[in-house]
């Protein structure tokens, strides 16, 4: 369970109340780490229940495709920036291959109907051969919809 | 927690489709203890009474992947039937292995259907919970926070946190699944304009075959939320289960696609 060790009024609009690094190896195993994680700092941001689970869904998403792309015994490290009306996530890992994450149209697709926006970034060669990428994605609260 | 009927899982055509196994109960009954062959017949008569099992399973749980560790549960049922077996109490195998299967799934209920160990008094939070989650979103027209919960409970909001998290423990849709498997609830019926969607996807043959393949309902819900944009609280309404039947739902959906796209490749 995640303690957030302060929790400050906000100063300035996008400065976030949490700020949450979690890093396992990417290896399918540890998903259900990672997800738990986001699931309470969404839940204890006062998220509505279809956020929270929209978020988890999402982390899910992104972090089966960064652990499908990652390099043998590489990490796959997730960021969570806690504001008062959005969670910011960046996902990031190393992969070997071409493969981006957004070729999988179905998992974009999934992502993208989830989160408020999403992207990816490419952070170039780390070694040789060997390429960092980070999905990005922000999460808001759900909005009354009438009917 | 209401089981499905019990009556005459096995019909009568069922019992027709088993007949040509029966001879192989004497085989085995012939065989000395320690004969080789005896693994082998046993293997036929498992294997052959397999749809079976799959049917029992299948009474006890929509299809997808909750179903898959029903059907091997049945299928232990099935095999300590077969072990157990006795010719010559004269009567038919199908009337001793039908309840001894059936008796097999309802532990695996009682025993696995919240997957740690969960106080009572959080059980009934859970409750409370799930139905205030239907009541609030009701009125505000989405999912309601935690905070909100815990004003309409009238709990502390870190009960509300220690009720959602126990819904987390509860792994089963069994318990979701007993309540609302029916096949009344013909959810094909809720599919149409999301139809229209899905064929943008028509063209993903890895995919397509995926998605059709998915129980009525997984896909129904698959559909609605990634190709009708509709919220997991809106579903919820539509399908007619609870908001956090449709998150478990969509995600064991999910990770099935990812598994099924995976080996496809």
């Amino acid at each position: 369970m995640i303690v957030p060790s302060s929790r400050h009024n906000n100063l300035e609009p996008s400065s976030p109340m949490w700020d949450v690094e979690i890093r396992v190896r990417a290896n399918p195993e540890h998903l259900s780490t990672v997800r738990v994680v986001a699931g309470d700092l969404a839940m204890r941001a006062d998220f509505d229940l279809d956020a929270v689970e929209d978020l988890k869904l999402a982390v899910d998403q992104v972090c089966s495709t960064l652990v499908g792309l990652a390099v043998a015994e590489s990490d796959l490290t997730c960021r969570f920036e806690v504001a008062e009306s959005e969670i910011r996530v960046s996902a990031t890992a190393v992969s070997a291959g071409e493969a981006r994450p957004e070729d999988d149209k179905f998992g974009w697709r999934v992502l993208t109907s989830l989160t408020d926006s999403a992207q990816v970034v490419q952070l170039g060669e780390a070694d040789p051969g060997k390429n960092g990428v980070r999905v990005e994605f922000v999460k808001t609260p759900s909005m009354a919809v009438n009917g | 927690m209401s089981h499905p009927k019990s009556t005459s899982p096995a019909p009568d055509t069922a019992r027709h489709e088993y007949s040509h196994l029966a001879p192989l109960f004497l085989r085995l009954a012939e065989l000395a203890e320690d004969d080789p062959a005896r693994g082998e017949v046993r293997d036929e008569l498992v294997t052959g009474h397999l749809p079976l099992a799959q049917h029992i399973a299948q009474r006890f749980s929509n299809r997808g992947e909750q179903s898959e560790d029903l059907v091997q549960v049945a299928t232990i049922g099935l095999i300590k039937a077969i072990d157990r077996f006795d010719l010559t109490r004269e009567v038919d195998f199908l009337s001793f292995a039908v309840p001894t299967i059936m008796g097999e799934v309802r532990r695996h209920f009682r025993d696995t259907s919240w997957s740690v160990r969960v106080p009572r008094r959080l059980k009934n939070l859970h409750l409370s919970i799930n139905s205030a989650v239907g009541e609030l979103s009701q009125q505000l027209g989405r999912s309601p926070r935690p905070s909100e919960l815990a004003a309409h409970l009238d709990v502390s909001v870190e009960e509300v946190y220690e009720g959602l998290a126990a819904a987390n423990a509860h792994r089963s849709t069994s318990l979701d699944d007993l309540l609302v498997n029916d096949d009344s609830t013909s959810l094909g019926d809720t599919l149409g304009e999301p139809d229209v969607a899905l064929e943008e996807i028509e063209q993903r043959e890895a995919l397509h075959p995926l998605i059709q393949q998915l129980p009525k309902r997984e896909r129904t819900i698959i559909v609605l939320r990634f190709f009708a944009n509709m919220t997991q609280t809106q579903i919820a309404e539509q399908v007619g289960v609870s908001q956090m039947h449709v998150s478990r739902l969509l995600s064991r959906t999910l990770a099935r696609l990812r598994r099924d796209l995976a080996d496809g490749e």
